[in-house]
């Protein structure tokens, strides 16, 4: 994005509304930096600016466009066509069956909330999540970026962008989950120069449901996080009308 | 495209505050589905969703229900768990063949369930924030921020609006709708932001269970996760 200085009055009534604070008064000018803004269109698709001042460069060049394919929701990832960050995780288990008993499937979201990371930072988690024996997710634009999927290395000319978030969704084997979210957890804690959240993706067993939250809050007072009371449940309405 | 798991500052005891139902056709389904996606999202709009995908970008019900079944994923935010209940047993009944998310407490979701004899298939947990925490706003703008899973509502425009708030230019409701708008998938909660942004702006809420809106520490908002 970028601020037409000809059409711009200097209201400043834009500045607030950048996800990332990179609009800014410089000289006497409003100004969009250009190496912190990742292109989510918020700006421009609030019709903030009467004057129509703010702009985008069309088309945005590689490797840059890749800030609007991940921070962009109303940008149609081609390597998904998922719009969004693309993914569809457990949204649609019930269908793909793809989070199976014998699995949990974990999902860091690297630069949320609302900080923002960049993809080398990504790149650290990554490689981590290989070194843990961590299963990569094939339906995640996170793969398009990806040089070698036996390190998790990313493609050298993408790990300069930044973007308000990107998603590394990989499973392990549900007997070592605890062991690997308290590895990442120090990890992530140690390494990465950006915040993440790390969610966890349990199938329901019929007989005890929330069975694998219970075991969370164990882990939690250990690695001193309280597991949100709040979270997403697909009730499968996929399968014959929901039947239990 | 949408994702809700990681909003801060829900709270047992504010039970059925909000529920996001979001609707989505696998990707391999997406084109054979189009006109059950269409019925599905003509009957979250009949129970009539305090806000829903679309709408902060200005469409009407006739071209949200013409446009967002193409795409394959709706979303609606609802604050009433009866009402969560009753579209929940109707989208049953018409065995549409399409997945179906409730996102809120899971308290909530389990009544809405077993009331509907429904299967929780599949849990996304959130074990919360780590890393550089350091770099995080303070806890009552997290719970209006996280609201928009795609982080597009930000944390200098919850200040600004509060700032403008408090100087008599805008109303709390005001400040919620003005929130809203970055979200383009709609699942910001309008009611629960706006009661936030009262609190923030140190005006007195006519609704006393929200007095006890997150503080630091509370339940839903874990920020170390350091080796004790």
């Amino acid at each position: 994005m970028y601020i037409d200085q000809e059409a711009c009055k200097r209201c400043v009534d834009c500045i607030p509304v950048c996800p990332v604070g990179a609009i800014k008064t410089a000289a006497k000018k409003v100004v969009i930096e250009y190496e912190a803004c990742v292109e989510c269109g918020v700006c421009r698709r609030l019709n903030i600016c009467p004057q129509g001042a703010i702009k985008q460069v069309d088309p945005i060049p590689y490797p840059r466009i890749l800030r609007a394919a991940f921070s962009d929701p109303m940008h149609r990832h081609e390597s998904t066509d998922v719009l969004g960050r693309g993914t569809e995780e457990m949204k649609t288990n019930d269908v793909k069956n793809e989070f199976t008993p014998e699995v949990i499937g974990f999902s860091m979201e690297l630069g949320r909330p609302g900080v923002g990371a960049y993809f080398r930072d990504l790149e650290k988690i990554t490689k981590k999540s290989i070194t843990l024996g961590g299963h990569f997710a094939s339906y995640n634009p996170v793969m398009a970026l990806m040089e070698d999927r036996n390190t998790g290395a990313l493609k050298k000319e993408v790990l300069g962008e930044k973007v308000l978030s990107a998603i590394a969704e990989f499973t392990v084997p549900r007997q070592r989950a605890l062991e690997v979210l308290g590895e990442l957890i120090q990890f992530a804690n140690r390494e990465l120069e950006t915040v993440a959240t790390i969610s966890l993706i349990a199938r329901n067993n019929r007989e005890d449901r929330h069975a694998f939250l219970r075991e969370l809050e164990g882990h939690g007072k250990i690695f001193q996080y309280v597991p949100y009371p709040n979270g997403k449940v697909n009730i499968g309405m996929a399968v014959a009308g929901g039947r239990p | 495209m949408t994702h809700t798991l990681n909003r801060t500052g829900l709270s047992e005891k504010r039970s059925g505050e909000e529920i996001v139902v979001l609707c989505m056709v696998h990707y391999k389904n997406k084109e054979k589905s189009v006109r059950n996606m269409t019925e599905l999202v003509r009957t979250l709009l009949k129970y009539n969703p305090d806000n829903f995908v679309g709408l902060p970008l200005g469409l009407s019900r006739e071209q949200v229900l013409g446009l967002i079944p193409k795409g394959g994923i709706a979303t609606a935010v609802f604050t009433d768990q009866e009402v969560v209940r009753k579209l929940v047993q109707e989208i049953k009944s018409k065995d549409l063949g399409i997945s179906v998310v409730l996102s809120g407490l899971f308290s909530d979701v389990r009544e809405i369930c077993e009331s509907a004899g429904l299967n929780e298939h599949t849990t996304n947990y959130s074990a919360g924030v780590f890393g550089k925490t350091s770099l995080l706003p303070d806890y009552l703008t997290l719970d209006i921020t996280t609201q928009c899973g795609h982080a597009l509502v930000s944390r200098h425009y919850v200040k600004d609006v509060v700032r403008r708030i408090k100087r008599g230019k805008l109303t709390a409701g005001e400040g919620a709708e003005l929130l809203s708008k970055p979200c383009v998938c709609g699942i910001v909660n309008k009611k629960r932001t706006e009661e936030i942004l009262m609190k923030m702006a140190g005006i007195e809420s006519s609704d006393e269970t929200t007095d006890d809106l997150t503080k630091e520490g509370d339940v839903g908002m874990s920020l170390k996760g350091e080796v004790s």
